[in-house]
């Protein structure tokens, strides 16, 4: 099970990485994304918050990919027609699909390099680090709590036919509710809670408070544990659907 | 008579069998979803930063709704023809050209003009931004011709999926620039000039522009040149785009690549 984990996300992290047309566009976004905010919170005229916007759209990249990899990757399947071989394979679907969604979230962790070299280059954004132990930790366990997030939402898209299109419609919904760009204190009241059972507003958290001060090991804690309870709800919630779409003979329908 | 035919019905069959939104299953988490949270991120964003007004955003963000329909509404039209095997059928038919696309350009231009009256409806409900009735008659124009001169853009893109395969992502791309660079998001005064530039050369800037101005309650008169300028940019990249698939059309015969991925 650990063998295919791992071989399965060698494999995808290279075939995320192998097309330069694809990639493109995991370094476009993100930086139109921390174009759009630096030419509207420039305003305010304080370099740690765009430096904040920065990681904000580097960690709303992340969740695109992973959002976007995770719907897609099951209707590419469902279209190769390979799902179905995927769900009766001895391994669990769980292991099959995590490599996917989890190495989305490590390709998008090159959309911080862009932002970040980004901002310093065209924004004079400042690129210190408060404390890059923390740091070096805190993107891979985001990457990976989000990856998880993303295997937890895949589960549900076995059920549902045009899933890469309800991944679409999950992105802005997730930025907005986990408080990457725009704080949680703007936001209606009732958002705050929902951002606490979110991988990226606990990931963003440890990421900003590592390069700008804070407490990041508290948020990089939260991002582990929320991987475990990502990780039983997915697993589970992959055998209930998975059970469903066999007894509906949804699998294949495209 | 059979121009019409192959307008109206071809155009309309097309839609019907191509355009991967047209389901409800999809049409709303993709038309309905996107655009309306897209829409209040940007008023949240530009809440925090003191930056405009909300109706600044949701006019802004209603024309970048009507640019990701025209561009990938139009430009899959055609890409997923090769997907489904049947764009050599289609090519070798002796219909006229400008009739077959164009036929698809208009169920296109329909779709982008409900989009962005749906989108704008629920965004302005839920940011409670009021607008009066003369002015959303007004509004209905310039949405109009955005979605005409996005849905030409788009026939360009979809003349690219005769060469390229990957016509959605750059589609996505293109219309990821445009939320910067057409100013729906950032005052324009903001951008800095080669920006601008860029933004005036493609669809949606002047449009924007001239809806900021007709629900600020100027007249179609005071904001007509825009939108002129608007329709002009849309007939040129018409124009480019059936150029385009007439060359890549030959250049695809030529080198019997019409049908790889």
């Amino acid at each position: 099970m650990t063998r295919a984990f791992f071989s399965g996300m060698r494999i995808h992290v290279k075939q995320f990485t192998v097309n330069a047309f694809d990639l493109s566009a995991v370094l476009l976004w993100p930086i139109l994304y921390a174009s759009i905010a630096y030419y509207l919170l420039d305003a305010k005229n304080d370099p740690q918050l765009l430096l904040s916007a920065s990681l904000g759209a580097a960690v709303m990249t992340m969740w695109a990919l992973v959002v976007l990899g995770s719907s897609g990757a099951l209707e590419n399947q469902r279209w190769l027609g390979t799902l179905e071989l995927l769900v009766a394979a001895p391994v669990p679907f769980a292991v099959a699909l995590a490599p996917i969604t989890i190495a989305r979230g490590v390709v998008g962790a090159y959309s911080l390099v862009a932002t970040l070299a980004w901002g310093g280059l065209l924004f004079d954004v400042p690129l210190s680090i408060e404390a890059p132990v923390a740091f070096a930790v805190a993107v891979p366990m985001s990457a990976l709590a989000i990856g998880m997030l993303g295997l937890m939402t895949a589960a549900t898209f076995v059920i549902y036919r045009a899933a890469f299109h309800l991944g679409v419609a999950m992105q802005y919904p997730v930025w907005i509710v986990t408080g990457l760009l725009v704080p949680l204190s703007v936001l209606p009241a009732f958002v705050g809670p929902i951002s606490w059972f979110l991988a990226p507003t606990w990931g963003f958290r440890a990421i900003r408070d590592a390069a700008l001060g804070g407490d990041p090991w508290t948020d990089i804690g939260v991002c582990a544990l929320l991987t475990v309870v990502y990780f039983v709800l997915a697993a589970t919630g992959l055998r209930i659907f998975e059970q469903l779409a066999r007894a509906r003979a949804t699998l294949r329908l495209t | 008579m059979n121009w019409l035919r192959v307008f109206f019905v071809g155009g309309l069959t097309s839609y019907r069998a191509l355009f991967n939104w047209i389901s409800p299953w999809v049409f709303l988490p993709v038309l309905v979803v996107y655009p309306l949270f897209q829409t209040l991120f940007f008023a949240y964003l530009g809440r925090f930063a003191e930056v405009e007004s909300d109706e600044f955003f949701l006019v802004g963000n209603t024309f970048v709704a009507i640019a990701v329909t025209g561009f990938f509404g139009m430009g899959n039209a055609i890409a997923n023809e090769r997907r489904s095997q049947t764009l050599a059928p289609v090519l070798a038919t002796p219909a006229s050209r400008l009739a077959l696309f164009l036929g698809r350009a208009l169920p296109a231009t329909v779709t982008g003009f409900l989009v962005a009256a749906v989108s704008f409806g629920l965004g302005a409900l839920i940011l409670r931004v009021e607008i009066g009735a003369a002015e959303l008659a007004r509004l209905a124009v310039a949405v109009l011709v955005s979605s005409f001169a996005c849905t030409a853009f788009g026939m360009c893109l979809g003349a690219l999926g005769l060469r390229g395969r990957n016509v959605g992502l750059f589609a996505d791309s293109i219309s990821g620039c445009l939320l910067l660079a057409s100013g729906a998001n950032v005052p324009l005064e903001r951008l800095p000039d080669w920006l601008r530039t860029i933004g005036s050369g493609v669809p949606l800037m002047h449009g924007i522009e001239a809806a900021r101005k007709i629900a600020a309650g100027s007249s179609l008169a005071d904001s007509g040149r825009l939108l002129l300028v608007e329709g002009a940019i849309g007939c040129v990249y018409l124009v480019a785009g059936l150029v385009l698939l007439r060359v890549f059309e030959d250049l695809g015969r030529r080198t019997a690549t019409l049908e790889t991925f």
